[in-house]
């Protein structure tokens, strides 16, 4: 069972954090035990999942949208020529301004809803997403795409049936990453503000010193993003069975 | 081996970080007018008078500072007296040393030229605020007088961006802003606010900010120390505005702006003239409407939040 | 300028020619008015030293490039390189008509597998290519390129990157299955030219020139034990040592010239 190895290392740092909280007497309204945590979690499980639902819609609509503008620029990139000054400053100052320092401007524009969370995931995996693809297609083999000049192939069918295929390994990486930071975005964009989501529930149970509720969130929004990349990687490792070092 | 590890961790977490002569004081946000005795104590020399060797640190979150002093990792946090019914039921060992601001300075802001003129008028309306841990048990008081329920309100979160918030319209009213701030702020913009305070509202009287320390470290010497100077540097302050106010912006260029000189004067008649002066019976009274509100499991009588320090 | 030996058998206006054509690459000059003509139907095999532009030659004739000067003329071309080029996301079968379908046409899978069946590989067609040898692979280059069903077939080397005995049944098989095409194989191989070539060249100078035709007797796969085909074997050899020495001379006089030029007074 390839899951019982990281079940193990799971309960092992369960087992850590326990012993140095029982040893240290470090107070609860700084660090909790697990139990503690754990028990609250349960105690409040209706509250959790409500804002659990509202946090996970935010990454999975803001990773679907950003995947999508990603690709799409990608394949702009790749093939006009005359957009790439356009494009290249504005996919780095993606990655260059932290997100921090947007979100509040994002708010403001988008409103305190869903929108303005979505906005700033998908800010968040534009880059990754567009850079991985558009390398991929910048490197296809040249002897494929000699084939398919030899074969008179339609710039369409030599996109579809070559460029594409031989590219979606590298956009494999991009939207694995993407995947591990999406949940970062929704997140912050929660902080900033918003009614609803873990980590607006983050902020009000440290705001009432409800320390081990903060940590049930926490928890629980780190249990949904490491079941999302699970996903995402074996959907991923499903399509590209092809590839010999898979 | 482990033994040792975890030992020195235990070491590291318990051991205050100054465990030197200097005396830590946690702001409850960035340097502001609502601190001034502190910043004219400091420049008239009355810390060091006192023996005090005093570090002011303003925070970035201001849920830290109770939990810093908690953890020993600071002498003093300037916190807010509602909060400190919620983090004694939390079982953090805090009291209430002094006060600083006497009286509560949250209230409910709406547009001035907006369509709400009464609390009655929030109803179906949109409410911002910030984390603090009891607007809706504010707003729940100040609502009932009028037959309204939280239900008749949506509340939005916009985390201490409230005035913008307001003023683009995001939100019909907010609450968890400071008068002598808000109001000032958007005087400035050229958009005036209508200000509801909470205490004309019904909701007991309270000390907007406090001095709030250790509770098993009060017989630290420097705690009555600090509060002589706070006491001597208010009255400086209530005697001598203009120069005080030259001592605050000194080597704080950034502090001389058009908001902190207005919300100074606004601030000015609200500083405890006795800063070490305990209203047990207005604690006890307040307690007993947190508790009424489900905030706190119980109220605790007046020791367990405040103490006089002789 | 060079024309093929044989002159009872003219040019075919339908065969593939290059005239005049003029190509630099890299910064040196590859061809200066290079002439070449295929014979229609034949096997043409293309030596010479490496470097000397043979790759060159034949992607002109693949339209994968442009002369600088003079013209290309091949019509429809099927294409086969040293990598079976074959795409590791599609099975066998779909790699045998993966031309159809970069044609927005559909596709023959029972031609497919008959040509499949006839490089010996019926049984792989749904395999991906990761898990058949690089003999096997070269197989399904060869059954694609024969599903491409064109009257010009240009190989590069496909044959080198095999072991010596499967590279003598690939040769073998491919000179089967193309019979009646006019190709042009270009190799560094004389024995593979010897034993598949009607007609030989070998290219070589720089710019390159392409030397008369060596017309081998016998029909094609020939034995390489027969002694005639040691014999030109070893006139082939002699060829490409004089062109690799020619070679390295005027590489020598350049080089030279080039210091002499750098290295004069202070």
């Amino acid at each position: 069972m390839t899951l019982l190895r990281p079940l193990i290392v799971f309960a092992g740092l369960l087992a850590l954090w326990q012993i140095f909280v029982s040893l240290s007497g470090v107070p609860p309204y700084l660090l909790p035990g697990p139990g503690q945590v754990i028990v609250t979690g349960f105690d409040h499980a209706g509250l959790i999942a409500g804002h659990a639902w509202v946090t996970a819609a935010e990454i999975l609509i803001g990773l679907a949208l950003g995947t999508l503008l990603g690709g799409a620029s990608a394949l702009c990139l790749a093939y006009f020529r005359s957009a790439r000054p356009w494009l290249m400053p504005i996919l780095v100052i993606s990655q260059a301004i932290p997100v921090f320092a947007l979100a509040p401007l994002l708010v403001l524009w988008f409103g305190y809803g869903m929108a303005s969370k979505v906005a700033m995931a998908v800010l968040i995996i534009y880059f990754p997403v567009t850079a991985s693809f558009f390398d991929g297609l910048r490197r296809t083999d040249p002897g494929w795409l000699d084939l398919g000049q030899t074969m008179n192939g339609t710039p369409l069918a030599i996109l579809r049936h070559i460029r594409l295929p031989a590219a979606l390994p590298a956009f494999a990486s991009g939207l694995r990453v993407a995947t591990a930071v999406a949940p970062i975005g929704a997140v912050v964009g929660e902080w900033v503000g918003s009614s609803a989501g873990l980590g607006y529930l983050m902020l009000h149970a440290n705001g009432r010193m409800q320390i081990d509720l903060m940590f049930a969130a926490l928890f629980t929004l780190a249990l949904f993003a490491v079941a999302l990349y699970f996903t995402i990687d074996t959907i991923l490792r499903r399509a590209l069975l092809w590839q010999a070092d898979n | 081996m482990i033994r040792l590890i975890l030992a020195a961790l235990i070491f590291a977490a318990t051991t205050p970080a100054s465990a030197g002569e200097k005396f830590v004081v946690l702001l409850d946000w960035f340097t502001n007018p609502d601190h001034a005795p502190l910043y004219v104590a400091q420049e008239l020399g009355y810390f060091a008078d006192a023996g005090l060797d005093v570090e002011l640190i303003a925070p970035a979150d201001p849920n830290d500072p109770p939990k810093l002093v908690a953890a020993g990792q600071a002498d003093i946090a300037i916190s807010y007296q509602p909060q400190l019914h919620v983090q004694v039921a939390e079982g953090l060992p805090l009291v209430r040393i002094g006060t600083l601001v006497a009286t509560p300075l949250n209230s409910l802001v709406v547009m001035a030229d907006g369509p709400i003129h009464s609390i009655a008028d929030l109803k179906g309306k949109t409410v911002g605020y910030s984390i603090g841990g009891f607007e809706d048990a504010l707003l729940r008081t100040m609502l009932a007088r009028y037959n309204l329920t939280l239900d008749d309100i949506t509340l939005v979160n916009v985390n201490f961006s409230l005035s913008p918030a307001l003023i683009a319209g995001h939100v019909d009213a907010v609450i968890g802003a400071f008068r002598n701030f808000e109001l000032n702020q958007m005087d400035i913009v050229d958009r005036p606010g209508r200000a509801f305070f909470v205490e004309e509202e019904g909701v007991p009287v309270y000390d907007e900010l406090i001095f709030i320390a250790h509770k098993d470290k009060l017989d630290d010497s420097r705690l009555r120390a600090f509060l002589g100077a706070i006491e001597a540097a208010t009255l400086y302050l209530i005697n001598h505005p203009d120069e005080a106010w030259k001592l605050f912006i000194k080597g704080r260029a950034e502090l001389d702006d058009d908001l902190n000189r207005r919300a100074w004067r606004d601030t000015l008649p609200r500083f405890a003239l006795r800063p070490a002066a305990f209203d047990a019976g207005r604690y006890e009274r307040f307690a007993l409407f947190l508790k009424e509100q489900g905030l706190i499991p119980e109220a605790l009588p007046a020791e367990a939040y405040g103490v006089e320090l002789r | 300028m060079s024309l093929s030996d044989d002159s009872s058998r003219l040019p075919s206006p339908l065969a593939a020619r290059i005239d005049n054509a003029t190509l630099t690459y890299g910064g040196r000059l590859l061809f200066d008015g290079l002439d070449f003509a295929l014979e229609e139907g034949l096997w043409t095999c293309l030596l010479g030293p490496t470097g000397v532009g043979k790759t060159s030659l034949l992607r002109l004739f693949a339209g994968l490039e442009k002369p600088d000067a003079g013209q290309a003329r091949a019509g429809a071309v099927s294409y086969m390189a040293q990598q079976d080029l074959l795409m590791p996301w599609l099975t066998v079968i779909e790699n045998t008509v993966i031309g159809s379908r970069l044609r927005a046409e559909p596709p023959d899978y029972e031609r497919a597998r008959v040509l499949l069946a006839s490089v010996g590989l019926a049984d792989r067609s749904g395999d991906y290519p990761r898990s058949l040898s690089g003999g096997m692979r070269q197989r399904v280059a060869l059954a694609r390129t024969l599903m491409e069903d064109r009257p010009l077939v240009l190989m590069d080397e496909p044959f080198s990157g095999l072991d010596a005995i499967t590279r003598l049944r690939l040769q073998s098989l491919a000179v089967e299955l193309l019979r009646g095409r006019t190709v042009l194989l270009v190799t560094h191989d004389p024995l593979e030219a010897l034993r598949l070539g009607d007609r030989i060249h070998v290219m070589a100078g720089r710019p390159a020139r392409i030397n008369k035709a060596l017309t081998p007797a016998g029909d094609t796969p020939r034995d390489p034990a027969d002694p005639a085909l040691l014999a030109h074997q070893a006139e082939l050899l002699a060829r490409l040592t004089a062109a690799a020495d020619a070679d390295a001379d005027a590489a020598a006089t350049a080089a030279a010239a080039a210091a002499a030029a750098d290295g004069g007074p202070g």
